[in-house]
C-alpha cells in the first residue's frame, strides 16, 4: 500500500512540473463553464423555462458537468498509445506492482488535480454568478457519488483501450478525435442530453456516453426516479465490466505482440 | 511584388499537395478528423435550431441573426485552419531543432512557420461546410442588402489579418517557451466564445473580447455589418484594431527571432 501512497504523491508532484501547460488547461477549463453560464442566463432572461429545464436546473446542470468533467473526464492517460508504441511502459512492465494499477494511481492524481482546481474555479464563478444551487436528498447524493465513481472506473477503461491501440499502431488520433467529439457533445457543458430529438437521445443511450456525465447529473438535480435510477446504475455496471473483460483480453494479446520497439 | 507572390504561391502549392498526398497515406485517420467536424458541425446546428425553436431573442438579437453569428465563427475558424494548421506543429518544431532548418532556406521562416502545413481536410469541409451555411443563409429571416455583403466582404479580410496576427503571436510565444500546444488550444477556446455575439457577455470580458484577443472584431462585427445591425464598435475601429495587431504581432515575431537560442543544439 506504502508504494501506491508514494506513487501518487510523485504523480501529483509530476502534474505541477509544467505550470504553465497546466494553467492553460484550467483557463481553458474555466472560459467554456464562462461561455455556457453567459449563454444559459442571457437566454432565461426572456422566458423561465427552456426545453424543460428552469434556470436554477439549467445552471446547476451546468456547474455540475464543469465539476463531473474534472472527477469523470480529466485523465492522465491520454498519451497512454504513444507510450506503449514508443516502448517507454517497458520500465513499469519490469517494475514489482501491477501495470493496471499504475496507471490507475497516475490517473487518481490528476482527478485529484482537476478537482483542487475546479474547486477553486467553482468558487469563482459562483461568485460571478451567485445562483441557487439545489441540494439533492441524502439518498440521491450517496447514488450521484457511486454513479461519479462508476464513470470515473469506466472512462479509465476506455482510456486503457484507445492506449492498446499503440501496440499496433502510431496513429490513435483518429478514433481518439472521434470520441472527444462524442463526449463533447453528450457530456458537454453547453447543453443537457435530453434537450435533443428523442430518437437521437434513445440512440445515444445505446452507447456509453451518457454515463460520462449525464445521467449522473440527472440523479442529483432529481429528475429520476428510484427505478430509473436502478436501471442506469445497472447499465453503467453492464458497460464497465463489458469493457473490462474486452479490454483486458486485447491488452494480454497486445502483450504478447509487444516489442519494447525502440527501447 | 508580383513575382514575390507567384514565387511564395507555388512553394505553398508544393506543401499542398505534399499534405495530399499525406492524407491518402493515412486515409483512415483523415476520414475520421473529417467525419468528426461534420458531427460537430451537425450537432451545433441541430442545438442550435432547437433553441431557436424554443426562445425568441438573444441578447437583443433574434434567434435567426444568432444563427449568422454562429455561422460566421464557423467561417473565420475553418479559413484559419486550412492555412494555419502548421501553427500547431511548431513548438515540436522548435523543440527538436527542425526550425533551425527552416532559416536559412530562401523563404521567409515565418511563412514556413504558418503556412507550412496546408489542412486538406479543412479544405474540403470548408466547401460542403459553406455550401451548407449558404442554404441555412437563405431560409432566414433576415435584412441583408449588397452593400452590406460587399462591406461584409471587405471586413472578412480584416478578420483573416486578426487571425494572422494572433497565429503569429502564438508561433512568437512558441520560440520564448518552446510550447504551443497551450497557447493554440486557448486561442481555439477563446475564438469559440465569438459563436455567439461577444455582445453578451459579461462587461470585463466583453472590453477583453473586443480589444485584447478581439474575437469580437474578428466575427461580431463583420457579422452584425453583414446584417445590417448597429455596430458594436465602428469598421474603422475594427481595421485599426486589426492594423495595430498585426504590426504587434510581427514585431513580437522579431523579438523572438533575434531571442531564438536553437533549443535543441
Amino acid at each position: 500500500m506504502t508504494k501506491y501512497i508514494q506513487l501518487l504523491k510523485l504523480s501529483w508532484q509530476n502534474g505541477f512540473v509544467y505550470r504553465t501547460s497546466l494553467f492553460m488547461w484550467r483557463f481553458r477549463q474555466f472560459l467554456s463553464s464562462v461561455m455556457s453560464l453567459t449563454v444559459w442566463t442571457v437566454i432565461y432572461t426572456s422566458q423561465s423555462s427552456v426545453l424543460g429545464y428552469d434556470q436554477t436546473q439549467m445552471i446547476t446542470y451546468i456547474f455540475l458537468s464543469a465539476f463531473l468533467q474534472s472527477c469523470i473526464l480529466a485523465t492522465a492517460l491520454n498519451s497512454l498509445s504513444g507510450r506503449v508504441y514508443s516502448g517507454e511502459i517497458s520500465a513499469q512492465l519490469v517494475k514489482p506492482i501491477s501495470l493496471f494499477g499504475y496507471l490507475a494511481i497516475e490517473d487518481v492524481a490528476d482527478k485529484l488535480r482537476n478537482i483542487f482546481f475546479i474547486l477553486i474555479e467553482t468558487s469563482l464563478l459562483y461568485l460571478i454568478f451567485i445562483p441557487t444551487i439545489p441540494l439533492p436528498t441524502l439518498l440521491n447524493g450517496a447514488l450521484f457519488v457511486l454513479a461519479v465513481l462508476m464513470g470515473a472506473v469506466m472512462n479509465f477503461i476506455i482510456n486503457l483501450l484507445f492506449g492498446a491501440i499503440g501496440f499496433w499502431s502510431p496513429d490513435t488520433w483518429g478514433p481518439k478525435f472521434m470520441f472527444f467529439i462524442m463526449v463533447e457533445f453528450t457530456a458537454g457543458k453547453l447543453f443537457p442530453l435530453d434537450i435533443l430529438p428523442p430518437i437521437l437521445e434513445k440512440l445515444l443511450y445505446l452507447t456509453p456516453f451518457p454515463y460520462f456525465s449525464f445521467v449522473q447529473t440527472q440523479i442529483f438535480l432529481g429528475r429520476l426516479d428510484s427505478v430509473q435510477i436502478f436501471w442506469q446504475l445497472a447499465s453503467l455496471a453492464g458497460w464497465i465490466v463489458g469493457l473490462y473483460l474486452v479490454t483486458r483480453w486485447i491488452w494480454q494479446r497486445g502483450l504478447r505482440d509487444y516489442a519494447a520497439a525502440g527501447q | 511584388m508580383l513575382h514575390r507572390f507567384s514565387y511564395y504561391f507555388h512553394i505553398w502549392q508544393r506543401w499542398g499537395f505534399n499534405a495530399l498526398q499525406e492524407v491518402f497515406v493515412n486515409r483512415g485517420t483523415n476520414l475520421l478528423f473529417f467525419s468528426g467536424k461534420f458531427i460537430r458541425l451537425a450537432m451545433t446546428l441541430l442545438v442550435l435550431l432547437l433553441i431557436k425553436q424554443n426562445i425568441k431573442t438573444f441578447a437583443g438579437y433574434t434567434n435567426d441573426q444568432m444563427i449568422v453569428f454562429f455561422l460566421v465563427y464557423q467561417f473565420v475558424e475553418n479559413i484559419s485552419s486550412i492555412f494555419y494548421r502548421g501553427v500547431y506543429n511548431f513548438g515540436r518544431d522548435v523543440r527538436n531543432g527542425q526550425f533551425d532548418f527552416d532559416l536559412p532556406k530562401p523563404i521567409n521562416p515565418l511563412f514556413r512557420a504558418l503556412m507550412g502545413n496546408p489542412d486538406i481536410n479543412d479544405m474540403v469541409f470548408f466547401v460542403i461546410s459553406s455550401g451548407v451555411s449558404l442554404y441555412i443563409l437563405s431560409t432566414l429571416q433576415l435584412t441583408i442588402t449588397a452593400a452590406s455583403i460587399l462591406g461584409f466582404s471587405l471586413l472578412l479580410i480584416n478578420s483573416f489579418v486578426i487571425v494572422t496576427a494572433l497565429h503569429i503571436i502564438v508561433l512568437s510565444i512558441a520560440i520564448f517557451t518552446t510550447d504551443v500546444e497551450g497557447v493554440i488550444w486557448m486561442y481555439r477556446d477563446l475564438a469559440r466564445l465569438g459563436q455567439f455575439p461577444i455582445t453578451a457577455y459579461l462587461e470585463l470580458m466583453r472590453f477583453s473580447l473586443f480589444f485584447i484577443v478581439p474575437i469580437g472584431m474578428m466575427i461580431t462585427i463583420p457579422a452584425q455589418l453583414l446584417m445590417n445591425l448597429p455596430l458594436s464598435y465602428s469598421v474603422w475601429v475594427s481595421v485599426l484594431i486589426g492594423g495595430s495587431f498585426l504590426g504587434f504581432s510581427l514585431w513580437l515575431w522579431n523579438i523572438a527571432l533575434k531571442n531564438y537560442t536553437s533549443a535543441s543544439s
